[in-house]
C-alpha cells in the first residue's frame, strides 16, 4: 500500500487538509511538525490528551503517600517530640505537598512516554514517511491509501498548498 | 573527524545558528574548562583532607556551626530558582521573551541544584552517612523526625532536583531529535537513544504540550515552596535574626533575584562569543532587567522590614542582633549586601541601561556577590550574636571553605561548558514555533 507525503511550509493548510481527508474517510494519517502548533493539536484527534489523567492520578497517589508515610512512621515507633501529637498534620503537610509534586511530575513524564508512544520504533529506525526535513522547518502530511486513491489524495494535498508530494511504498 | 552530514533540502537557519554553538572547541574554551576542572580538583582534594582531618579545618568554632558551606548551599539553591521561574511561571503567563533563555536557565537550575546538594554532604562532615536523613527501614526500627525543617528540606530539595531534571529532559526531547537527524557515528547513537524516537507527530506534540503545561503547573508552587522550606531551616528556630515570619517570601524573592542575575552573568558572554545576538536581544534584556529591579525592591523591602520588626518587637536580643549586623564586626558584609542588592540595581530605572549589555553584566555580577553576602549576613551575624553575650563568638571562613566555595563555581561552570557542547543552548523548537508563526502571519494566513 503506498503512502503519500505532502510537504508544507505552514501548519494551517496541513490541519485543513487533514480534516478534509478524514471527512473523505481516510484514516491512515500522520502529521510531522517541527514545533508545537495549536492548529495541529486537533487535526487528527479532537479528544484532549490523556496525559492529564496521569498527572491527576500521580498527584493523588503523592498526596496520600505524603501524609500516610510520616503518620504511619510516627506511630510505628512512637516518640513524643516537643509535646506534639504523633500525627502532626500541619508539619506533615509539607511532606504531603512535596510528594504530590514529585509523584505528579513523574507520572506526567510517564504519561508523555505512554501517550506519545515513546520510546518510538526500534533503535534509530523512523517511519518511512519521516525525514530530517521535518526537524528543519517543514511540515509533512502522510496519507496511507489504496492504489486507486493515489491520484485523488495527490490532488487534495496539492489543492491545500502542498509544495511537493512524494510517494513512499509502505 | 568525519565531516558533518550535508544540509538537508530546506535546512532551517535556526537549526544552523543554534547548533553552531556546539561546533568545535576553541583554545579559550579549553582554558576555561581546564580552569574549572582544576578548581574542582582542588576542592575535591580539600574535601578529602577535611574528611581526614575533621571539620575543624573549616571555620567552625563554638557557637558557629553553620558556616560558609551552608551560606554557599543557600546561594546555589537560590540560583537554581531562575530556571524554573522562567520555564514554568513565565510559561503559564505566556511571556514570549522567555523562549530565548529558558533552555540555558533550566540547565543552570539542574547544575545549581547538583552543586548545592553537595554542600549538605560537605557540611555534615561524614558525607557517606548523609542517607541517615532518608526514612529507610532499618534494624533499630527508627524513623526520621518529620517535624524537623531539615527533613522537610530533604524532601523539598530532592523533589526539586528530580522535577527540574524531568522538566529539562522533556523540553530537550524534540531538540535531541533535531540533533539525531544531523549527526553521525557515536554521537548519532547517543542522540538517537536520548531522543526516544521522537518524530514530531501531532500526537507526540499534543502530549508534549500537555506535559509541559502540567509540569509548569506543578513546578510553579514547587519553586515557591523550595526556598520557603530552606528559609524555614532558619525561621523555625529561635535564633535572633532568624525567627521571622517574613523569611519565606523574603528568601523566594532573593532566590529569583539571584537566579536571574546568574542567568544574565552566564548568558551575556555566551551570546557574545557565539553570535546569538539575533536570538537574545534588547527585548529580552529589557524584561530581565525589569524583573531584577522588581525583585531588588522586594529584597530591599524585606531588609527594611526586618529592621523595623526588630525595633517594633521590643525584643532586646533581636534589636542587638540587628544593630550589630549594621555596625558590629560584620558591618562590611551587611553594607556590601545592601549596596549590591538594593542600591546598584536602581540603575535599571533608566531604559538606556536596561539595554546596555556591559552595564547589565557588571550589575548582575554585583548582584551575585551581594546575594552571597546576604546569606552570609543572615547566617553568620545571627549565630555569632545569640542571646547570651558570654557565648558570643566570631567566625571567618578558612582557606578550606574558600577553596571548596571556589570549586563550586568550577563545578557549575564545568557542567555548563559541557552542556553547551552537547546540547542546544537555546530551545530550537520554541524558536521555530515563533518564526513559523510569524512567517504564516506575514504571508497573510491567519489562525
Amino acid at each position: 500500500m503506498p503512502s503519500l507525503v505532502g510537504i508544507y511550509d505552514a501548519p494551517g493548510p496541513v490541519a485543513d487538509c487533514a480534516k478534509k481527508l478524514r471527512n473523505r474517510g481516510f484514516t491512515d494519517l500522520e502529521i510531522y511538525s517541527p514545533a508545537a502548533f495549536p492548529e495541529l493539536d486537533d487535526a487528527l484527534d479532537e479528544k484532549p490528551s490523556r496525559v492529564r489523567l496521569y498527572t491527576l492520578i500521580g498527584g493523588l497517589i503523592g498526596v496520600v503517600t505524603g501524609y500516610a508515610l510520616p503518620i504511619w512512621m510516627s506511630y510505628d515507633w512512637p516518640v513524643v517530640i516537643g509535646g506534639k501529637p504523633f500525627a502532626s498534620i500541619p508539619t506533615y503537610t509539607i511532606i504531603g505537598f512535596e510528594l504530590t509534586i514529585l509523584f505528579g511530575g513523574l507520572a506526567t513524564l510517564l504519561g508523555l512516554l505512554i501517550v506519545g508512544g515513546l520510546p518510538y520504533g526500534s533503535f534509530g529506525k523512523a517511519d518511512k514517511g519521516y525525514s530530517a526535513r521535518f526537524s528543519a522547518e517543514e511540515f509533512g502530511l502522510v496519507v496511507g491509501c489504496s492504489d486507486r486513491d493515489v491520484s485523488e489524495v495527490d490532488a487534495m494535498l496539492k489543492a491545500h498548498g502542498s509544495k511537493e508530494v512524494n510517494v513512499v511504498e509502505a | 573527524m568525519q565531516p558533518p552530514p550535508p544540509p538537508a533540502p530546506g535546512e532551517s537557519p535556526i537549526n544552523r545558528d543554534i547548533m553552531s554553538v556546539m561546533d568545535g572547541v576553541s583554545p579559550g574554551y579549553f582554558m576555561l574548562l581546564g580552569a574549572c576542572v582544576l578548581s574542582v580538583v582542588a576542592a575535591g582534594a580539600t574535601w578529602v583532607y577535611q574528611v581526614y582531618e575533621g571539620l575543624g579545618i573549616g571555620g567552625y568554632t563554638h557557637p558557629i556551626f553553620w558556616g560558609a558551606y551552608i551560606v554557599t548551599f543557600v546561594f546555589w539553591v537560590g540560583i537554581a530558582h531562575a530556571g524554573t521561574l522562567i520555564s514554568a511561571i513565565l510559561y503559564l503567563f505566556r511571556a514570549k521573551w522567555r523562549n530565548a533563555i529558558n533552555r540555558s536557565a533550566e540547565a543552570m537550575t539542574v547544575f545549581a541544584v547538583l552543586t548545592a546538594a553537595q554542600f549538605l554532604g560537605i557540611h555534615v562532615g561524614r558525607m557517606w552517612k548523609s542517607y541517615f536523613i532518608l526514612p529507610y527501614p532499618n534494624q533499630r526500627g527508627l524513623w526520621v523526625n518529620f517535624r524537623s525543617p531539615l527533613e522537610w528540606d530533604t524532601f523539598a530539595i530532592s523533589t526539586y532536583a528530580t522535577i527540574s531534571i524531568v522538566f529539562f529532559f522533556i523540553g530537550l526531547i524534540p531538540d535531541l531529535a533535531i540533533l539525531r537527524d544531523r549527526s553521525r557515528g557515536l554521537k548519532k547513537l547517543v542522540y538517537t537513544a536520548l531522543a526516544l524516537g521522537w518524530q514530531g507527530t501531532s500526537t507526540q506534540w499534543k502530549s508534549h504540550t500537555r506535559s509541559v503545561l502540567h509540569l509548569s503547573g506543578l513546578a510553579t508552587p514547587l519553586v515557591l515552596s523550595v526556598h520557603s522550606v530552606v528559609s524555614w531551616d532558619f525561621a523555625m528556630s529561635i535564633v535572633p535574626g532568624w525567627h521571622a515570619t517574613i523569611f519565606a517570601p523574603y528568601f523566594v524573592a532573593g532566590a529569583i533575584f539571584s537566579g536571574f542575575a546568574m542567568v544574565l552573568t552566564v548568558m551575556i558572554p555566551v551570546r557574545r562569543i557565539y553570535g546569538l545576538e539575533e536570538y537574545i536581544n534588547d527585548y529580552h534584556f529589557e524584561n530581565m532587567t525589569r524583573f531584577l529591579l522588581l525583585t531588588s525592591w522586594i529584597v530591599g523591602y524585606a531588609y527594611g522590614i526586618e529592621y523595623f520588626i526588630a525595633w517594633y518587637s521590643g525584643v532586646e536580643a533581636e534589636q542587638t542582633a540587628f544593630w550589630l549586623r549594621a555596625f558590629g564586626p560584620y558591618w562590611f558584609s551587611t553594607w556590601t549586601m545592601i549596596i549590591c542588592n538594593v542600591v546598584i540595581p536602581q540603575i535599571f530605572w533608566f531604559k538606556k541601561f536596561r539595554t546596555h549589555v556591559p552595564t547589565i553584566f557588571v550589575v548582575s555580577t554585583f548582584i551575585n556577590i551581594g546575594m552571597w553576602f546576604e546569606r552570609y549576613v543572615i547566617i553568620i551575624t545571627s549565630l555569632t550574636r545569640e542571646y547570651d553575650p558570654a557565648v558570643w563568638g566570631t567566625y571567618t571562613p578558612t582557606w578550606a571553605e574558600l577553596t571548596i566555595f571556589a570549586g563550586s563555581f568550577g563545578f557549575f561552570g564545568m557542567l555548563f561548558l559541557m552542556f553547551m557542547k552537547f546540547f542546544p543552548v537555546i530551545a530550537i523548537t520554541e524558536m521555530k514555533e515563533l518564526a513559523i508563526h510569524d512567517r504564516a502571519h506575514a504571508a497573510g494566513g491567519g489562525h
